[in-house]
């Protein structure tokens, strides 16, 4: 008996055989994706900032923003990466309920998450997540709110360039904006399965 | 003469279901134009390369295929290879049972609507969740998409708001974010209550054995964060060769199929969880699936097979706008399914070689197609196939072309012809038999036959 | 005022790569033909393809035809055995009866001029359709002989023979509709360049100007809903716009999109690319 994947290769090396020659695999240069817009900054945080506002994104660069955002729709209980905590230990108080250690069972109860970014993509406004650098993808995704905390030296200019610095991961995926479908006659809406809210937090740090 | 049944379902739509495929459809395709446009200053260039790139995938499909299950065997993921829609769902169940799992939340992936795959994991005890918003919909309605990317695209917020009434998810509320907050509050413990999450794939990269997921709901993503064991179908054609290759295919995809830079989640995914990480599988499957992709390899249109599933063609057609998806009788409508769904249907190929004839061959999938498939040549060719075989579907509505080859062949007989077709003049239409010409004149005014004027002037004219 | 170039020889667009031999013909990539060889002392000589069409129907736009090329200065010559390009069969799947008109035309087109064809849909036919279902075929040679040296009209003035502009005048409001067979050609921008270049004309823009009028051959009759209701909203389109008259290279879409309008009680009037650049002949430009 011949496994179904035998039989499949079989039958795919059969359909080709009658090719005189097969096509070849054409060389392409990053200009061939390149924008035919100029790019109105060279700063990376900024091209970011504008991308992902567009997408409908929070770019900040405070946490006292966060709090504030996170305040004024009275979004208080929430999970932070312990790592990330130190930066917002001076802003998210009483009221704020925040869980550093991650609690599978308060996942879907969270309004908001905290966590790392391993990157961003300034062209297109995308958060770059791995199991890496994120504590815990549903942190990242249930919650109405997620934060995520990136540094300036992490932001790739364009897609190309996040491919060839994608770090060995089993799961890295690109979130561009908030969680939205125009499944209902076209209409967009924000907050379907991910959260209805995206923010990106630049961390603090020395200007590149 | 016969009508063919597309022509007849378009005729049977209501105004209403008809306007909304045809505005979502022409806004899609606008958005696609401008959001190339902008971006590029030949999208063209693009889109050939893609093409290219794609067509050496599929004639290579023999040596990437055992490389693509290598790579993804070292990254701890298990690979697994079903001939027929039987077999991928047998796959799954065998998958379910071995983790004790009964129930599986579910994300868009065609490549499950052709193995009908909900039907068969009911059949055999176990539950199946669509958390796409538009596919749930569709599972509540027992009804089938008519799009590949946009499934509700008949549906109208009204007919929505009745089926969650109806189904017990509130009063009827047909205002389209609270349709959006019911199912999002509906979801949200079934991604953790399931014991699998299955996807599709989007593109799986040769060189690093990485799967691509894309969505904009995040409910894929949420299948990953929330279930143990992922399972993910794959069409043996989704092969891309290197990773650098996505960043051509991912700058087309979004803005070939919804008008967007980026779909909001792209997920690559290249084995289990990390050991560190929390939430997420802690096995990965691949079932790749033939189910009649070796009949279209095999054929003259395998050049089908590049396509990335963005349903630009779809969003482009004038004969898909006006007839929408379920006219064509199949998991893939449209140029696409025109071309797919017959060859996939390999024996039963008669039972769809209508599917090519419901075109005016306009060309303007081709056109927009971002790996350039030359889908009017794939349809003619069908075509080709569908009178050799003497397919009875093939044959309503076109008229036996054997008296036509005879006179254009004569130039005695064709020249007799012409002058004689005067006399038609004086004959009212419905009177001459030929069937063609009644169904024509039913609702276009013949001109009058002039045959033989112009080459009587061009004889009798005074030569310089 | 006219300007009569040197016939330029065309550039191919960029041959795309040709993945695997014979079994792979490429997209349209549809262009003026290369270099025509030069006809008798003193002019240039084509042959004209009038079209089964304009053979049945249209005979003033395949006398629009001659007269428009003899004014240029071009030889035409009509060989009296022409019957069809073959393109009805070819769109039906019949491509053995096709095959069979489409070598009788090769044979009554052979020699070696340039063919002038009034019609996008019957040029393409030759160019590449009947590429296609001669592919395994012995004697493609000759059928790819025949497409090097075919001819759009409109492409064949433009750029077969350099004509920038088009003299005398002509006073109307017109709306042009392209084939969709000129897709990725430059009929399209040639029509466009001679019409808006006439004395008088004024062309208007229409709604969705670039999708199907609905005709596509047999496709009218197996499909007549879909290809009616293609039609009518063309035609509602085009009459947003108000024109004086229905333009285009095609007298088969012309056709469809005339028969539909007349039937319903409104008719329009239509007229052939090649019509309205004889009669804007017979008129001296305004000074």
């Amino acid at each position: 008996m011949i496994s179904a994947r035998e039989q499949i290769l079989a039958r795919v090396r059969a359909a080709l055989a009658s090719l005189p020659q097969r096509a070849p695999l054409p060389d392409w240069d990053r200009d061939l994706v390149q924008s035919r817009q100029a790019t109105p900054s060279t700063d990376l945080w900024e091209l970011f900032s504008q991308r992902f506002s567009a997408v409908n994104g929070r770019p900040l660069t405070d946490a006292a923003d966060v709090a504030r955002l996170l305040s004024a729709a009275g979004w208080h209980f929430g999970y932070c990466d312990p790592a990330l905590w130190p930066l917002f230990s001076d802003v998210l108080l009483e009221p704020f309920r925040v869980e550093t250690e991650y609690e599978r069972s308060h996942a879907l109860k969270y309004e908001f998450g905290i966590t790392w970014a391993t990157g961003a993509i300034a062209e297109t406004g995308s958060l770059i997540l791995t199991d890496g650098m994120t504590s815990s993808r549903l942190a990242a995704l249930a919650p109405w709110v997620h934060v995520a905390v990136v540094e300036r030296s992490s932001i790739h200019a364009t897609i190309p360039e996040a491919l060839e610095a994608h770090p060995r991961d089993p799961n890295i995926i690109w979130v561009t904006g908030p969680s939205k479908t125009a499944d209902v006659e076209g209409i967009m809406i924000e907050g379907v399965h991910g959260p209805g809210v995206q923010v990106a937090l630049l961390a603090p740090g020395p200007r590149a | 003469m016969g009508a063919q049944s597309i022509d007849d379902f378009a005729a049977g739509l209501s105004v209403q279901r008809q306007a909304s495929v045809y505005q979502s459809s022409k806004d899609t395709h606008e958005r696609r134009t401008q959001v190339l446009f902008d971006r590029f200053s030949d999208p063209d260039r693009l889109r050939r390369m893609a093409g290219d790139i794609k067509q050496h995938v599929i004639e290579h499909l023999d040596t990437y295929l055992p490389q693509v299950e290598e790579r993804l065997k070292a990254n701890g993921a298990q690979v697994h290879w079903a001939e027929d829609g039987e077999a991928a769902c047998n796959a799954v169940l065998g998958i379910m049972r071995a983790r004790g799992a009964t129930k599986l939340v579910k994300s868009k992936t065609m490549v499950s609507e052709e193995i009908g795959l909900e039907a068969f994991l009911r059949k055999n005890g176990m539950e199946s969740l669509e958390t796409d918003l538009g596919e749930f919909i569709i599972q509540l309605d027992h009804d089938q998409p008519s799009h590949i990317v946009r499934p509700i695209a008949h549906k109208t917020r009204r007919e929505i708001a009745l089926s969650f009434e109806r189904e017990g998810l509130g009063d009827y509320n047909d205002d389209p974010g609270a349709i959006t907050q019911r199912a999002r509050s509906f979801m949200r413990d079934k991604y953790v209550e399931a014991g699998v999450g299955l996807t599709g794939a989007n593109f799986v990269s040769v060189e690093s054995g990485r799967i691509v997921v894309v969505t904009n709901e995040g409910n894929s993503r949420f299948s990953l964060a929330g279930t143990r064991c992922h399972i993910a179908l794959v069409g043996i054609e989704k092969l891309v060769p290197r990773d650098r290759d996505l960043g051509l295919l991912l700058n087309l995809l979004a803005r070939s199929a919804t008008g967007q830079q980026l779909s909001v989640y792209t997920e690559f995914i290249s084995g289990p969880r990390a050991p560190t990480q929390p939430d997420g599988p802690d096995e990965m499957h691949v079932i790749f699936v033939d189910n009649g992709r070796t009949n279209a390899l095999a054929s003259d249109c395998r050049e089908i097979l590049r396509c990335i599933r963005c349903g630009a063609c779809l969003n482009v057609c004038p004969v898909y706008r006006q007839a929408s998806g379920h006219a064509y009788r199949s998991v893939y409508p449209g140029p696409l399914g025109a071309v797919l769904s017959p060859l996939l249907a390999g024996d039963r190929f008669a039972d769809l070689a209508d599917l090519p004839k419901a075109s005016s061959l306009c060309g303007a999938c081709h056109e927009v197609c971002p790996v350039n498939i030359p889908i009017p040549d794939l349809l003619l060719r069908l075509r080709a196939r569908g009178k050799a075989e003497g397919a009875p579907r093939a044959a309503i509505g076109s008229p036996p072309m054997g008296v036509w080859a005879l006179l254009a062949t004569q130039p005695t007989a064709w020249k007799a012809a012409l002058f004689g077709g005067r006399l038609l003049n004086h004959v009212h239409t419905k009177l001459i038999p030929v069937p063609a010409l009644q169904s024509w004149a039913r609702q276009r005014t013949l001109p009058p036959w002039r045959g033989g004027e112009f080459r009587k002037w061009m004889k009798e004219r005074p030569r310089k | 005022m006219l300007h009569l170039g040197a016939m330029t020889p065309s550039e191919r667009r960029p041959a795309e790569t040709a993945p695997g031999g014979a079994g792979h013909l490429q997209p349209i990539v549809m262009d003026g033909a290369p270099n025509a060889p030069t006809g008798s002392a003193g002019g240039r000589s084509v042959q004209l393809m009038a079209t089964c069409l304009c053979d049945a129907f249209f005979d003033d736009a395949a006398r629009a035809t001659v007269e428009v090329l003899e004014h240029l200065g071009v030889e035409v010559g009509f060989p009296e055995a022409q019957t069809c390009c073959g393109q009805p069969a070819f769109n039906g799947g019949d491509w053995v009866a096709s095959r069979r008109v489409v070598r009788h035309t090769a044979g009554v087109f052979a020699g070696g001029h340039p063919v002038i064809v009034p019609s996008g849909s019957c040029a393409a036919m030759l160019r590449h359709g009947a590429l296609l279902e001669f592919e395994k075929e012995e004697d493609l040679p000759v059928v790819q002989a025949l497409a090097g040296r075919t001819w759009e009209l409109a492409d064949y003035i433009v750029n077969g023979l350099g004509v920038a502009s088009w003299p005398g005048r002509y006073d109307a409001v017109i709306a042009f509709h392209r084939n969709c067979h000129n897709r990725g050609t430059r009929s399209e921008e040639a029509s466009l360049a001679l019409l808006r270049s006439i004395c008088g004309v004024r062309v208007v823009a229409f709604g969705e100007a670039e999708q199907c009028c609905g005709f596509g051959g047999t496709f009218s009759v197996g499909f007549p809903h879909i290809s009616g209701a293609m039609g009518n909203l063309k035609l509602d389109h085009i009459r947003e716009a108000k024109p004086d008259v229905l333009v285009s290279g095609d007298m088969s879409c012309l056709m469809h999109l005339g028969g539909l309008a007349e039937t319903e009680g409104r008719p329009i009037r239509i007229l052939h690319l090649a019509q309205v650049l004889r009669d804007a002949l017979r008129n001296p430009p305004a000074h």
